[in-house]
């Protein structure tokens, strides 16, 4: 497109467009330092009068006040969903990863595989969450890492497979037969070359996924109770406390923007399918 | 049709074969490599479906205890079937509100989200100041978790909130909107969060598509004197036209799951003023624990969605598969 000079309307355009995406963020980050009286004030204190770090406490100590939760302090929550979230991404990336190779190289399965996979997204979640439930409980494996594990694995999958599969359909299959005509077997050529050319690309899908899985809500609230609690969770019990939910909030989001910013790049193509590609 | 014409002549040694399955073909490492996900597939969705529809079939509740019996009773006694289909259908108006209000919510958030993405979208094919600070700050929004979302929308729309202090400012009066205890504010109030939340992914599709335009067609149309809104129309609007279908088409299936940000903000509420599908499920199953009456209705909803994602992956479908 041609380029036009940029106006003042477009200015006033831009400043509305950024109040209107930084503002919440703002406001977050600012509870999370006020002082207790300063959660709900009329009018609401828009700046700390007195920045503190209270609410940052529950992160590291057990929260006792006249609530008791029984549930420790939130830095175990932290672990919970890293580790659950962590695992989840790996083998949702071997086993996506996997059928990405065979569906780009050998069109393995077919158009139906491939749509089957897709239509697992547009599935509302507690639509499978109410089986899960009943199988959950059946099978032991309610309440537990592997459970919520299995889980994620069945949600982030299909975005796994879309997302590598765009990458891999970029690396022409001509250098794979290069390296087989120089005596590599077919699996090497598959996990010697080609993964190794998407590296960049594959570490894209897993931060991308692991953003998926930190930040999922239902499934957590449904199939979990008190062993494992993940953050989105852990967050619901300090309803009302406006600043110590604000100061977990802000610790939560801050390492996932982070990554986010890291992956703009292929934000587009993660979250299309791979249907955009930047 | 899966046939690869771009480079299949070219392959000697049998890498991307137009055909799958081909029974003269002996090769068994691409049934090896999509072996787990079909196990996945099977085991982890196909069977809970199964599991799902049995239930539906009775009316198996927890406290009736192990659930298998009830699983055995639709077997061999023939009872209840189809009794709570029936009844969702014809008995239960907030079912079908539920679904009613779902598709407004989806239609009126997705257009928003639309406009604003490409609006925005076209101020950032100019040239400015601090092009790539203002960018990354834009996309912000899509990158927070939804559950954060729905905290801090409900601490912004507080009565003592900074929303209402703002229109008081405004009005040059106080004003005192109740946001989250009025049937058609709190709608309001699930839409703007939407919209906040997921207008940059809108964004980023539009500007790539905008990207994209061929830039000949428009010197021609402006050197022939054609309106601003003319060569929109004519020109650009045509060229996106994939790229438009792509983001409806993904954002519509994402958005109809709503369900984190109005948990949090109203649980549905005032009264049932905000509940979409997705809030009803739940607090059929894991509220009122009525898994049997939930899995019927869920499993409507089930068909709804999987007829609907593949009528409308039917124009993008190609391209999807084939990436290119």
């Amino acid at each position: 497109m041609p380029r036009r000079p940029f106006r003042w309307y477009d200015a006033i355009g831009l400043l509305a467009g950024l109040v209107f995406a930084l503002f919440p963020i703002f406001w977050m980050v600012s509870t999370s330092f006020k002082p207790t009286h300063e959660w709900a004030a009329t009018p609401p204190a828009w700046i700390p009068s007195q920045a503190t770090w209270a609410n940052y406490a529950p992160l590291i100590v057990d929260f006792k006040d006249i609530y008791v939760f029984g549930h420790g302090a939130s830095w175990q929550a932290m672990m919970h969903s890293f580790i659950v979230s962590g695992a989840a991404t790996f083998i949702a990336l071997v086993i996506g990863g996997m059928a990405a190779i065979g569906f780009s190289r050998y069109q393995a399965g077919g158009h139906t595989l491939a749509i089957a996979i897709l239509s697992v997204r547009g599935i509302p979640t507690v639509v499978i969450a109410i089986p899960f439930l009943i199988l959950f409980g059946w099978l032991g494996l309610r309440d537990t890492h592997v459970g919520l594990i299995l889980a994620y694995v069945t949600f982030t999958t299909p975005f796994a497979f879309w997302m590598l599969k765009s990458f891999i359909d970029e690396i022409p299959a001509e250098i794979e037969e290069a390296a087989m005509m120089d005596g590599m077997s077919r699996w090497q050529a598959h996990f010697r070359v080609t993964v190794p050319l998407i590296k960049g690309g594959l570490i894209a899908t897993a931060l991308f996924i692991f953003i998926l899985n930190w930040s999922e809500f239902l499934l957590a609230v449904v199939l979990t109770e008190k062993t494992v609690f993940t953050v989105p969770v852990n967050m619901q019990l300090y309803g009302g406390m406006a600043g110590i939910q604000a100061a977990l909030a802000t610790v939560a989001a801050l390492p996932i923007v982070v990554m986010g910013l890291l992956i703009h790049k292929h934000l587009a193509r993660g979250f299309t399918l791979g249907a955009v590609k930047r | 049709m899966v046939t690869n014409t771009s480079n299949g002549g070219a392959s000697s040694l049998g890498l991307r074969k137009p055909r799958r399955f081909d029974p003269n073909d002996k090769r068994i490492i691409p049934g090896l490599l999509i072996t787990p996900v079909q196990i996945l597939l099977i085991v982890m969705l196909i069977f809970p479906f199964v599991l799902e529809f049995v239930i539906s079939l009775t009316e198996w509740q927890p406290i009736y205890g192990d659930f298998w019996d009830a699983f055995n009773s639709v077997f061999t006694q023939k009872i209840n079937q189809g009794i709570s289909y029936n009844y969702l259908v014809t008995d239960e108006p907030r079912y079908l509100q539920a679904l009613g209000r779902t598709v407004i919510m989806s239609v009126i958030s997705l257009c928003l989200e639309f406009v604003i993405g490409l609006g925005l979208a076209s101020l950032f094919l100019k040239k400015f100041w601090g092009k790539r600070v203002w960018f990354t700050a834009l996309l912000t929004p899509m990158m927070i978790m939804p559950v954060v979302v729905g905290y801090t929308w409900f601490m912004l729309f507080q009565y003592n909130g900074p929303i209402n202090q703002v229109f008081g400012w405004i009005a040059f009066s106080p004003v005192n909107f109740k946001w989250l205890n009025d049937a058609t504010l709190a709608f309001i109030a699930v839409i703007v969060t939407e919209v906040w939340h997921w207008t940059p992914l809108f964004f980023l599709i539009m500007l790539s598509g905008l990207n994209a335009v061929p830039e000949n067609p428009i010197r021609a149309a402006t050197v022939l004197g054609a309106s601003n809104f003319k060569i929109f129309w004519t020109i650009i609007l045509p060229n996106m036209k994939a790229v438009i279908i792509i983001a409806f088409v993904i954002r519509g299936m994402e958005v109809v799951k709503l369900f984190d940000e109005i948990y949090l903000l109203t649980r549905g509420g005032p009264g049932t003023a905000t509940e979409t599908i997705s809030l009803y499920l739940y607090k059929l199953a894991f509220e009122d624990f009525r898994l049997a009456y939930a899995g019927s209705a869920a499993f409507i909803v089930l068909i709804i969605t999987v007829v609907l994602i593949n009528m409308m992956l039917k124009p993008i479908r190609y391209q999807l598969v084939e990436g290119r």
